[in-house]
């Protein structure tokens, strides 16, 4: 993670002495864990993310309480982006706030940058790596293994750790992570987008586990209706086609909460009359 | 099986550990595949927490909190599904069913903190206007704190106190109802899906949804790895094209705009 660090910092020759260590850039990008700690709908992750600046703050205005007065009244507004990408975000913007740069240009960099990578990390990180890894160490644990939970674990404790790299990669890029984020944001979640759905649609036929027991007709005539109709046609339709339904109440805005009741009532329905 | 006092208390714990993990959002131990494995390691069943975290993570798999909406707790779902599968020795599948009331009861706590708590925001203010960095740390405990007892205090009365009451009603429910919820369970993850769906479907993401669909249907893989490489497939092919195409426009753009424009 170091190796990886530094290797970004070589593409830039470094253009000033920073006051913060290795070991501290690498602690932001732990602290930025903290952004949801003061969550509300309000003003969401401003002050669990002022917090986690917090004593970067007062390292820089350690003689100027003016200007840590501002700092902090100037983060504590709105914002709202993808957790595990804020240390890039905050490391960026600690860059900009240790050479002294213009507050309104910092701020204004900030709101400029939240929204777009809250599109690219939740198309990444909830989208993409979650449906994945859930899915593939769901289907391990479902039979009994054990190494299920321990590759889901293994797998979000690496994308924790990620953060300090992260965090490096937007301290030392410094303002060219700006074209770097805006160049690719548009294209990257792109790619997540498609990767996520075939993904969707894998986990779709797989885990929605839906299957007619019905039988039609009398005496040597009987057919199922899964069996001999439906699966004919194409297997796991149902599926397919109840996922859909659900998707068109939400379009709707129904509310998700609805959609639960709606399966509940359904299952125990067709359990009742005993078609399923 | 009954749950101990000390089963109460450590379960208690877990939800604590795992409850702020899920505020945070750090560890993503919070996830049901997780939760439910713990769980079942307290209560002594370790098999079960793995089986019952694999099909509550499965039912779980599109519930996220990303789309805006928040979605039946993670955490109280886990550890009621393995709580009442345990006890009550029925099916993990349906046990989902009866934990979701828990999980969504601690839904709407969270969702009322998610209200309530915008009444610090204007201490928050006043101590970065004062550049009072210490009180205003300080202040960030104290919905932490908030939020972790909630979850313990929570988890110990649902998974303990309530037990016999839980016992009672599972037993007498008929079979057809049991049934019913096994298969609410099994029908579970399309909720998850059409949520996801809802946030990302555009018309121009279709094929790939279907491709994933028929691949799946088609070939017996345990799990969707197979599936998720073809994704990876497509999405790189995309990724480069695109690439392709704005590298393209841009030397449009250079040519269009003459020599005069060169060395910006």
């Amino acid at each position: 993670m170091a190796s990886e660090a530094s290797e970004v910092g070589k593409n830039k020759p470094s253009k000033r002495k920073s006051i913060f260590t290795n070991h501290e850039i690498s602690m932001l990008g732990i602290r930025s864990n903290l952004v949801q700690a003061s969550f509300s709908y309000e003003r969401m992750h401003a002050p669990g993310w002022t917090w986690a600046q917090l004593p970067y703050w007062e390292k820089i205005y350690k003689d100027d309480p003016k200007g840590l007065k501002r700092v902090m009244t100037d983060n504590m507004e709105f914002i709202n982006s993808s957790p595990p990408l804020y240390p890039i975000l905050m490391g960026l913007l600690l860059t900009m706030e240790e050479d002294h740069v213009e507050p309104t240009t910092i701020k204004g960099l900030k709101n400029a940058l939240f929204g777009p990578m809250a599109g690219i990390g939740d198309a990444i990180f909830w989208f993409t790596i979650m449906p994945i890894v859930g899915g593939i160490s769901a289907s391990i644990a479902k039979n009994g293994n054990a190494l299920g939970p321990v590759l889901f674990f293994a797998v979000y404790l690496f994308l924790f750790w990620s953060r300090i790299p992260l965090a490096h990669l937007g301290y030392n890029l410094g303002t060219k992570a700006i074209d770097v984020i805006q160049e690719n944001s548009k294209v990257i979640s792109h790619a997540a987008s498609i990767l996520g759905l075939t993904v969707i649609g894998g986990l779709i036929a797989s885990y929605v586990k839906m299957s007619l027991t019905l039988k039609i007709g009398a005496g040597n005539s009987v057919i199922s209706l899964q069996k001999q109709l439906l699966d004919k046609i194409f297997p796991n339709i149902l599926p397919f086609a109840f996922v859909f339904l659900l998707y068109w109440l939400l379009k709707k805005k129904v509310n998700p909460i609805w959609l639960i009741v709606v399966t509940f009532v359904l299952a125990i329905l067709m359990s009742f009359i005993g078609w399923m | 099986m009954t749950i101990t006092l000390v089963q109460g208390l450590l379960i208690a714990l877990l939800a604590m550990i795992t409850g702020l993990d899920c505020w945070l959002q750090a560890f993503f131990i919070f996830r049901p595949i997780i939760v439910c494995t713990l769980t079942g390691l307290i209560l002594g069943d370790l098999r079960l927490g793995v089986i019952a975290g694999g099909l509550t993570e499965l039912a779980f798999a599109g519930l996220t909190p990303a789309g805006g909406t928040q979605p039946p707790n993670t955490v109280l779902c886990g550890i009621m599904t393995v709580v009442i599968a345990a006890t009550n020795n029925t099916s993990p599948a349906t046990a989902i069913g009866l934990s979701l009331p828990f999980a969504m009861l601690m839904q709407y706590i969270l969702l009322f903190y998610y209200s309530s708590f915008s009444l610090f925001m204007s201490k928050f203010d006043k101590y970065a206007a004062e550049g009072n960095a210490q009180k205003f740390k300080r202040l960030n405990f104290v919905p932490l704190i908030i939020v972790t007892l909630s979850f313990g205090i929570f988890a110990f009365l649902s998974a303990y106190a309530a037990q016999a009451p839980m016992h009672a009603l599972v037993n007498s429910m008929p079979q057809w109802l049991t049934h019913g919820f096994e298969l609410a369970g099994g029908i579970l993850p399309a909720v998850g899906f059409a949520m996801l769906l809802k946030v990302m479907l555009k018309p121009r993401y279709f094929p790939y949804l279907l491709l994933g669909f028929v691949i799946a249907s088609m070939i017996s893989f345990s799990n969707v790895l197979p599936v998720a490489l073809i994704g990876g497939v497509f999405a790189a092919i995309e990724y480069f094209r695109t690439r392709e195409v704005s590298d393209l426009k841009e030397q449009i753009k250079d040519i269009d705009n003459g020599d005069d424009q060169d060395g910006i």
